[in-house]
């Protein structure tokens, strides 16, 4: 077999292992070739490892021990040399947020500054600790960014929480400037950048406003307020303004201090009483025709919590659901609705002129809002007005909507709202040790813990069968749970072949079968997924590796490489 | 001012070990539940990665306090990583280091994938070795690797243009982060990369795509052919560690020599040995590697990060 493609690699072996005949490592050499695609400079070692099994020389790698150096106790280098009284620091740190607050002190009006700050700021890496700060008297020198040096600072401890007080007669000195983006008070930030906390200066156009109650939970009152949209080229946000709010729509206006809080998954400006409203000037910026455009959003833009959005939406399924409450009879109508992005579900409180039977329609939703159930989003309508039929689809007739699966990148799955009708293709890198059987709560379903639901206690369970992955494409990676129909199809087995392959080689080696099968490769599924703050979850009812040719691809990669 | 979302799982990088084995730096943030990260010179930041090739050695430790640890390497075309399975690893991933360790020990090679988390450590010298702890792995055909290679291949070439690109700019987020040329991934580690590692030689990482790529293609089956090829003689230049190498020994008489001369006490920068090495005919790059090795086999080590004395 050896036509002199290893010799050199044959000689350097037959020095690690004299007695061996060049016939049988030419034949290792090649195997590994051949079965591993392993080239003889790489699996030499395992050649001579193997001919000459009993000597191994383990390389040692010692772990190393970082040290840590006591202080003196008002000069200082880490936060966590600081006890709760101490008084007159000295340290060095970086500043990472600074924001501006008015504060009623003693009956007097006071600017006061306070963000994050984080110690060992020279450090390129390893461990680096935040605390919050507050400067009563704010310095200019403190900008996000900087590295500054804090003399005669004090620690305030809080319920257990130690800050940083920068008093009147501390010491600011600037050692480093700050790089990063500054946004100075009262400079106007656009609407599609604004954080999704903190006290923001904003110029945008009044879209929509009107008045509204809230109602205190104790029941003792309701306070009034006022909701709108506001919008600049940039996008667009929901306002509440606690004060009274008299601009119309259409009008352009500043505002200064306003907080965003973010509510559900939408960030929401706060006007409060410390905000400064006030009318701006610029000829040049968009009307409110072209700003409303941007209220026009597709399914795939749908977040929980969003108001006053519009959309142009498909009916395709409508029906009456009644329910009691309070021992009145009430109903609402749901169905589902769907648009080239993807599919999701709709609610109204009042009748609308649709004919359940005369379905799909079209209809353009104006000023509607969003709630999400199970992480479906759900359009809310409150009132008929609000729906407009369309005589015409503004897509091609022939699209069936309510079977449509829309290609998403998993990325985008990962970082958008929760989505219904969406595949994606991704790595595997994980399979879960309980895939396989699973017992489920005979009354909801929730998967059971030794025999036992959260909410239902002891439970004799209904057995189902699914697949606990984790898909990755570099970027993002999302869970992704197959059911049955999905896991059996994948495994291409009945649920009683899977039932004796587990029950005569065991759960573990079940699991690493599906990992020698699965991990590392490309698997393509389908169904709707979960997004909230822990993370994105796939629910797929269908699933299947993806085949790849390496040969051609990495062909494609070389060439694309060269040019 | 972003609010902080509670850590969300780490992206698993497609990586090459030359890329893994060569980074020195790493991060973590201030919270005691954040991510650590390695920061390759690529500009990948790294929790975790998948990673395949060779399993070339795999054996049990008895620990000091008497747990017991699978120590291992895993090669593929560029390098290899050390990877190490410990008690806090899953049932399912001893159980399977206890079947590969039988395997090897009885002679059988075995193709790895592992998802990893990625460790480091630094000696008291200062020097900082990268390693391994597998979550999950399986054993896996040609096949499978050669298309994990491609992916690896994909990985190294779109960080290594992100990097070329990054070159143009000025080593700051902002600049970095409204290039077309950079992904959004890459932009951090990137700036940090650069303000560590200063310039950085792609040379070695090209060969290593190079050579991966031949092997995804099954340019080896073609090595029957008369002509020597390309891949397994580019391979041999920088096989240092060749026993029958007379180069490599000259390098390592001259690399010594030369660190010998030159230390004035502090040890003798990085840069300096190179240069001295490339001065009498020895590429940079195996310099570099001959550093390495000599660190590795104890006969040099790092005082400080990029100073090297011999042990007395």
């Amino acid at each position: 077999m050896s036509d002199g493609q290893f010799d050199t690699y044959i000689t350097a072996v037959q020095k690690e292992c004299p007695d061996t005949d060049s016939e049988t490592i030419a034949a290792a050499f090649l195997k590994y070739q051949e079965d591993f695609k392993i080239p003889p400079q790489d699996s030499m070692r395992s050649i001579i490892r193997s001919l000459n099994s009993s000597k191994s020389v383990p390389s040692t790698r010692s772990s190393g021990s970082s040290s840590s150096k006591p202080r003196a106790a008002k000069k200082v280098e880490r936060l966590s040399e600081l006890k709760a009284d101490d008084k007159e620091i000295e340290i060095e740190v970086e500043i990472i947020s600074h924001n501006m607050r008015e504060q009623t002190i003693r009956g007097e009006q006071k600017q006061i500054a306070f963000g994050l700050l984080e110690d060992n700021p020279w450090a390129e890496n390893g461990d680096k600790n935040r605390w919050e700060y507050k400067d009563w008297a704010p310095s200019p020198n403190l900008a996000p960014g900087s590295i500054v040096r804090l003399e005669g600072v004090s620690v305030n401890e809080y319920q257990g929480k130690m800050s940083l007080n920068i008093n009147q007669s501390s010491r600011v000195v600037v050692i480093r400037e700050g790089t990063r983006a500054i946004v100075a008070p009262g400079e106007a930030q656009d609407i599609a950048t604004l954080p999704s906390d903190g006290y923001v200066c904003v110029v945008g156009r009044v879209l929509s406003s009107r008045e509204d109650q809230i109602h205190k939970k104790d029941g003792s009152g309701s306070i009034d307020i006022v909701r709108g949209r506001l919008a600049d080229e940039s996008g667009t946000i929901g306002f509440l303004s606690w004060e009274s709010f008299e601009h119309e729509v259409g009008a352009l206006i500043k505002i200064e201090g306003a907080q965003v809080r973010t509510f559900r998954d939408t960030p929401e400006l706060n006007f409060g009483r410390t905000t400064k409203v006030e009318l701006f000037h610029d000829k040049n910026f968009a009307d409110t025709e072209t700003l409303s455009e941007q209220t026009v959003l597709t399914i795939s833009d749908l977040r929980d919590g969003s108001r006053d959005i519009d959309a142009v939406v498909q009916i395709t399924e409508w029906a009456k659901r009644t329910f009691t409450r309070d021992g009145v009879e009430k109903y609402l109508w749901s169905g589902q609705i769907a648009d080239p992005t993807g599919r999701c579900r709709m609610s109204a409180w009042e009748d609308l002129p649709i004919d359940e039977n005369n379905l799909p329609l079209t209809v353009r939703l104006k000023g509607v809002r969003v709630r999400a159930w199970q992480g479906i989003p759900d359009i809310t309508v409150d009132n008929a007005a609000q729906v407009e039929i369309l005589e015409k689809s503004p897509w091609d007739e022939g699209i069936d909507f309510s079977t449509q699966t829309v290609e998403v990148a998993l990325n985008e799955l990962a970082t958008g709202a929760s989505r219904v009708g969406v595949s994606t293709e991704a790595i595997v890198v994980s399979v879960r040790e309980d895939s396989g059987f699973i017992q489920r709560c005979t009354e909801c379903r929730r998967v059971l813990r030794d025999g036992h639901c959260a909410t239902h206690d002891a439970n004799a369970g209904n057995t189902d069968v699914r697949m606990r992955l984790v898909i990755d494409d570099g970027v993002a990676s999302m869970s992704l749970l197959i059911n049955k129909e999905g896991s059996l199809g994948l495994l291409a087995m009945t649920e009683d072949e899977l039932s004796t392959q587990i029950s005569s080689n065991g759960q573990l080696d079940f699991v690493q079968t599906l990992r020698s099968k699965m991990l590392g490769r490309n698997i393509r599924a389908s169904g709707r997924t979960i997004v909230d703050e822990q993370g994105g979850m796939m629910l797929a009812d269908n699933a299947e590796l993806v085949e790849e040719d390496a040969v051609m691809k990495a062909t494609e990669i070389r060439a694309q490489w060269g040019g | 001012m972003q609010a902080s979302p509670r850590a969300k799982r780490q992206p698993a990088w497609h990586m090459l070990a030359s890329e893994f084995m060569d980074a020195t730096l790493n991060e973590k943030g201030p919270g005691e539940f954040d991510p650590s990260f390695i920061i390759t010179k690529l500009g990948a930041k790294v929790n975790r990665v998948i990673v395949a090739g060779l399993l070339e050695r795999l054996e049990i430790r008895e620990t000091a306090n008497g747990s017991t640890l699978y120590q291992g390497q895993l090669r593929d075309p560029s390098g290899q990583h050390y990877f190490s399975v410990g008690d806090y690893a899953s049932e399912s991933m001893r159980e399977l280091a206890m079947t590969l360790t039988e395997r090897i020990e009885a002679g059988e090679p075995e193709l790895v994938l592992m998802v990893a988390k990625a460790r480091w450590y630094q000696t008291e010298e200062g020097a900082v070795y990268t390693s391994l702890r597998p979550e999950e792995a399986c054993i896996i055909d040609g096949k499978t690797y050669a298309n994990w290679l491609t992916r690896a291949c994909q990985g190294t070439i779109d960080r290594m243009n992100a990097l070329s690109a990054s070159l143009e700019l000025e080593p700051t987020e902002q600049a970095y982060a409204s290039s077309d040329s950079i992904p959004a991934n890459l932009v951090d580690g990137l700036v940090t990369s650069r303000n560590h590692y200063g310039e950085i030689d792609l040379e070695q990482y090209k060969l290593n795509v190079m050579q991966a790529l031949d092997i995804a293609e099954g340019k080896m089956a073609n090595a029957t052919k008369p002509v020597p090829t390309l891949n397994l003689s580019s391979a041999d230049e920088d096989e240092n560690e060749t026993e029958d190498s007379s180069d490599a020994s000259n390098l390592e008489e001259c690399a010594l020599s030369i660190i010998r001369q030159l230390d004035q006490g502090d040890g003798v920068d990085f840069d300096a040995v190179l240069s001295n090495a490339n001065a009498r005919g020895f590429s940079r790059q195996d310099s570099e590697a001959m550093l390495d090795e000599l660190s590795e086999r104890g006969v040099i080590h790092e005082p400080r990060f990029g100073w090297f004395k011999i042990v007395e």
